[in-house]
């Protein structure tokens, strides 16, 4: 860690920890606000004055996310987004390196087509997808989802790979290319560790951006019902099941943070080393 | 003219390239070969996934269309649903919207995200369960978190009339009855939820920074906040003006937000772009005119994103685009 | 609920839709495209497997879907029913289903949709006529109008699956202690109300839905009916809205708000927030569906046992009761179902007598739309809002054209800007005239 000689009244408080504090409250008033109203009852949902804290304390609104098969959900969330994610890595590391490192030409044109499909509204490309999904037999199926969801995470993936590709330093991969070793080699044992970082970000937001997909799980798999599918069908006509969406959600939070804490060990952790900066 | 050559330039592995011709040796030309096999895959998938949906929207938004059981039927070409869509005060309305909410939000998701990243790059421990902390907002399915919101800003039982009346003494504000505080709340839970993505990835571009150059340029007597302009900021260009282009790529589609928490109102004064073409095509089901306002978010956008990345690659030349 | 549409795995084709030649190929084939699979058909004509595509009605206690798919199953052991959970919004409802039916997929066989979607799926040939397969004298069972509601262009669409319209709620013993009778004009509901309000005998005096919503339009309607006005003219194709009508009818939904009769925020309420206010003592009157009367006397509730239901009130000098705006859904049949025979079956039996007894019963207590079980006095005794039905006045949406979605937008966004006070009723109304125009004949967004 970098060592500062702290001057004045910076000597006495520990700003990064102040600083901590006032995000964590930030973020978490709101998410107190949905824990909390996941655990009162379905009348004190609306009560006025709203309860601070639960009152008593019920787990009706778990019980009800959970009879509508919400374990099939998660597991065909996780299904979908794990391989999207892993897909997204493999292609988006490769082409980020080659766009970032390579002497290729019309990468400008690439990039910028790239751009162009992540700017295209997902509403108008839904129903013509949903016809080539049918034509092929795919529909309610995990790669109905799955492949979409590659395609259009991967032009933000290797951007952004790219742009920590252009970020590291060049001597020891050329001097890696003077020894002789093969591109494979270098990406994989020179370049990719300098990239970590990278890779973990790319990662985490293919991945979140395929667990709360909504508009095309909708439309290509009601057979498999990812979670933002399944919630949607929550409650009835005149009624909007605020605990059940709420329980759902504090459910459907809890992967996100193991993988989080997971991931980032497995990826970023021996950055720190200092090995791999030559 | 410039998405005319982008749509071609998607294809690249096959494009002729006009770009004039630097004299390439063997080893070059060896490693541009290996780089278009490793982009490939990605290309393939991408091409096969996404070219075919967006011409078939380009082609909708140019004809008369008409859904029926058997598809769509294409009467014929017209530019008539540009020119339904242009005359539109709904559409002029809702560019000025969502121009606006995207000006607001990615300027302040920046400032924020990188006060963010600069507090957790400081933190000598704890940072990945702050980082997992930060995550939570961002992955909470959008719809949820619009569920949230119109939770708290409900003037009845939300928590936050609670917290005025409190304070104040009066009655909870109808916060999203009137147009400009229904905006300004919509941003709010926008910041709340976006900041994140943000923070993150400027985060990653922090630590990705050699500690020498920062040392360095503090052992030359440069104050903390000296070296923090003069070192860490503009290494860290790259990485913000990604962040900014994909938030504001985000932020010009906004649809759920609004789509729960306000539907649009008061009035239609919250409408988005993306809304209104869900709303033309699928609660109208008028296709042409729907896939014409998609066309012409993307078109704009692009546009914006194109101009963004010349006075970007201008100022700090080789690491950004062609490097 | 997996494997539901297996059938369409039948037709595997090359991805020559990848071309751009191709795609071409396929806007006009895509519907052609995929051969009906009849042999699968005949294959299982011993027992049919058919899907129905519904969204939740009733939140608590045994869900009303399944039992009546029981109760049909019971009795024709040869049909299985799929319950297939559509989404609770219905934009959402409506997106997928717009998106599959036009995709060509074969299932779902029956779908239960809302009663403004006729003229919208009928243009657009999303479901099957029933006209043509059913004859005359089975349209017969159903009360009066809603089969001209559930028509487009001479042909009956959806099967009045069960009804919904307006009631005015109110509290039996704030009224009693207030002296005040059940008010049969608004000018005496705002009076009454915003008098409640005023004394501190309860939060707000009148909640309703004001929020820029479809449900805005059903409840501007109501009021808007009461002025004597409508929509559109008799062929439907034309609009003969009533600019100094809508004048007067956004006159007075505001007013409501600027008199103190309902508060401020009555214009982001949907039924959700007028409920909650309702079931938690914090409203003396309120405009809501018939599943409202049930709600308010469920656990939980704080006024179980003081609610009273009447119709809606009119302006002064008209006829009372008002008008109350027509809901409720209706049931569809996928034009590529492969079961038609057997959704027609279903049909049949959700609409006869049995079906619509179990509807119409506790706890369900939805308004049946079979005419038999409607006027039967054992039906009519079990549920308060049933005993005003009679006496209640409708008035339907102008759904009976391909573009009411717009006319609707036009009405809800402008009644909501004019509740609001952003704009002013003269100027509102303006706007809902010429969005209705501009709706009509096609042109704008």
């Amino acid at each position: 860690m970098r060592r500062r000689k702290r001057r004045g009244w910076r000597r006495y408080i520990n700003l990064p920890y102040v600083g901590s504090f006032f995000i964590t409250l930030f973020i978490l008033l709101p998410m107190y606000w949905m824990l909390a109203s996941s655990f009162k009852t379905q009348s004190n949902v609306g009560a006025s004055p709203p309860q601070y804290f639960p009152n008593p304390i019920s787990t009706s609104s778990y019980h009800s996310a959970f009879n509508d098969g919400f374990g099939g959900y998660i597991a065909n969330s996780l299904i979908i987004a794990i391989c999207s994610t892993a897909l997204v890595l493999v292609f988006g590391t490769f082409a980020g390196y080659a766009l970032g490192r390579l002497p290729m030409r019309g990468k400008y044109p690439v990039m910028i087509s790239l751009l162009m499909i992540s700017v295209f509204p997902e509403i108008a490309v839904v129903a013509p997808l949903y016809l080539i999904l049918k034509d092929v037999g795919w529909l309610n199926s995990y790669q109905a989802l799955i492949f979409p969801y590659t395609a259009f995470n991967l032009p933000f993936a290797i951007w952004i790979l790219r742009n920590y590709f252009l970020g590291i330093s060049l001597s020891m991969e050329e001097s890696a290319r003077i020894d002789g070793a093969g591109s494979l080699r270098t990406l994989w044992s020179i370049v990719f560790p300098q990239v970590r970082p990278g890779v973990f970000t790319a990662g985490v937001f293919t991945f979140t951006a395929c667990w709360t997909e909504f508009l095309m799980a909708l439309s290509f798999d009601f057979g498999k019902k990812t979670i933002p599918v399944g919630i949607a069908s929550f409650g009835s006509q005149f009624t909007v099941p605020y605990g059940a969406y709420f329980a759902a959600s504090v459910i459907a939070v809890v992967p996100i943070a193991i993988l989080v804490l997971v991931f980032r060990k497995a990826v970023v952790s021996g950055l720190t080393s200092g090995a791999v900066k030559g | 003219m410039a998405a005319i050559d982008l749509t071609g330039g998607t294809s690249a592995t096959t494009r002729r390239h006009s770009a004039p011709r630097v004299p390439r040796d063997q080893t070059t030309r060896h490693f541009a070969r290996v780089g278009w096999g490793f982009s490939a895959p990605a290309f393939v998938v991408i091409g096969v996934f996404t070219i075919f949906p967006i011409l078939f929207a380009l082609v909708l938004s140019l004809e008369n269309v008409n859904v029926t059981a058997n598809g769509f039927s294409l009467l014929g070409g017209t530019l008539n649903n540009y020119k339904i869509m242009g005359e539109s005060s709904l559409w002029h309305h809702a560019l000025w919207f969502t121009s606006i909410y995207t000006l607001v939000t990615v300027a302040a998701e920046l400032l924020l995200g990188t006060l963010f990243a600069l507090v957790l790059e400081r933190l000598a421990a704890g940072r990945g369960a702050m980082m997992a902390l930060l995550l939570i907002p961002w992955s909470l399915i959008t719809v949820i978190s619009a569920e949230l919101w119109s939770y708290i800003y409900n003037p009845t039982y939300g928590v936050l009339g609670e917290f005025w009346h409190a304070i104040t003494g009066g009655s909870a504000p109808n916060v999203l009855g009137y147009p400009l505080s229904a905006t300004i709340a919509l941003m709010f839970a926008d910041v709340w939820k976006t900041t994140p993505f943000v923070a993150i990835i400027v985060l990653a571009g922090l630590v990705m920074i050699p500690e020498e150059l920062i040392e360095a340029a503090e052992v030359d007597g440069a104050s903390s906040w000296k070296s923090f302009w003069r070192v860490t900021v503009p290494l860290l260009r790259p990485t913000l003006g990604i962040a900014v282009l994909f938030r504001v790529l985000q932020a010009f589609g906004l649809f759920d937000l609004p789509y729960v928490l306000t539907g649009g109102g008061p009035g239609t004064s919250t409408e988005s772009l993306a809304m209104l073409g869900y709303n033309t095509m699928f609660t109208n089901i008028d296709f042409g005119p729907g896939a014409a306002v998609a066309v012409s978010t993307a078109v704009i956008v692009l546009i914006v994103c194109l101009v963004f990345l010349r006075a970007f690659r201008q100022q700090v030349g080789r690491e950004t685009l062609n490097a | 609920m997996r494997g539901r549409r297996t059938s369409a795995r039948a037709g595997r084709r090359s991805l020559r839709a990848l071309t751009v030649g191709g795609m071409l190929a396929t806007v006009g084939m895509a519907g052609v495209g995929l051969a009906p699979s009849s042999q699968a058909a005949v294959a299982h004509a011993k027992s049919t497997t058919i899907t129905w595509w519904a969204s939740p009605i009733n939140t608590s206690g045994p869900d009303l879907r399944t039992t009546l798919i029981k109760a049909f199953e019971k009795t024709h052991p040869n049909i299985t029913v799929k319950l297939e959970t559509a989404p609770t919004d219905e934009n959402t409802n409506q997106t997928d289903l717009v998106t599959t039916l036009s995709g060509g997929a074969k299932t779902p066989d029956v779908v239960m949709g809302d009663v403004v979607w006729p003229g919208l799926f009928g243009a657009h040939g999303l479901a099957l006529p029933l006209s043509k397969y059913l004859p005359k004298s089975f349209f017969k069972r159903f009360a009066p109008g809603l089969v001209a509601g559930a028509s487009y262009n001479g042909q009956v669409y959806g099967a009045p699956f069960f009804q919904d319209q307006g009631f005015l709620y109110y509290r039996k013993d704030l009224l009693a202690a207030a002296h005040m009778s059940v008010p049969r004009t608004w000018e005496q509901l705002r009076a009454d109300a915003a008098k409640l309000a005023k004394e501190n005998k309860v939060k707000y005096g009148f909640v309703w839905q004001g929020a820029s919503y479809e449900g805005g339009t059903c409840d501007f309607m109501e009021y808007y009916g009461d002025t004597g006005a409508s929509v559109l003219n008799a062929t439907d194709k034309g609009s003969v809205f009533n600019v100094a009508a809508a004048t007067k009818a956004l006159s007075f939904m505001r007013s409501l708000v600027t008199s103190g009769a309902s508060p401020g925020a009555v214009d982001t309420f949907q039924e959700p927030q007028a409920m909650t206010a309702f079931a938690d003592g914090q409203a003396a009157f309120m405009r809501n569906w018939d599943y409202a009367f049930s709600t308010s006397q469920a656990k939980g509730s704080k006024v179980i046992g003081k609610v009273g239901v009447a119709p809606l009130p009119t302006f002064a000098g008209r006829p009372y009761p008002g008008y109350s705006t027509i809901g409720g859904w209706n049931l569809y049949i996928n034009p590529h179902s492969t079961h038609v025979q057997a959704d027609l079956t279903f049909i049949k039996f959700i609409t006869g007598v049995q079906a619509q007894t179990i509807e119409a019963r506790p706890p369900f207590s939805e308004i049946p739309t079979n005419q038999a079980v409607r006027t039967n006095p054992a039906i009519k005794h079990l549920n308060p809002p049933f005993a005003v039905l009679a006496q209640t006045k409708l008035i339907s949406r102008p759904a009976q054209t391909p573009n009411y979605p717009k006319i609707s937008q036009a009405i809800y966004a402008n009644a909501n800007s004019a509740i609001s006070g952003s704009t002013s009723p003269a100027k509102a109304a303006a706007a809902i005239a010429s969005g209705i125009k501009a709706a009509l004949s096609s042109s704008g967004l």
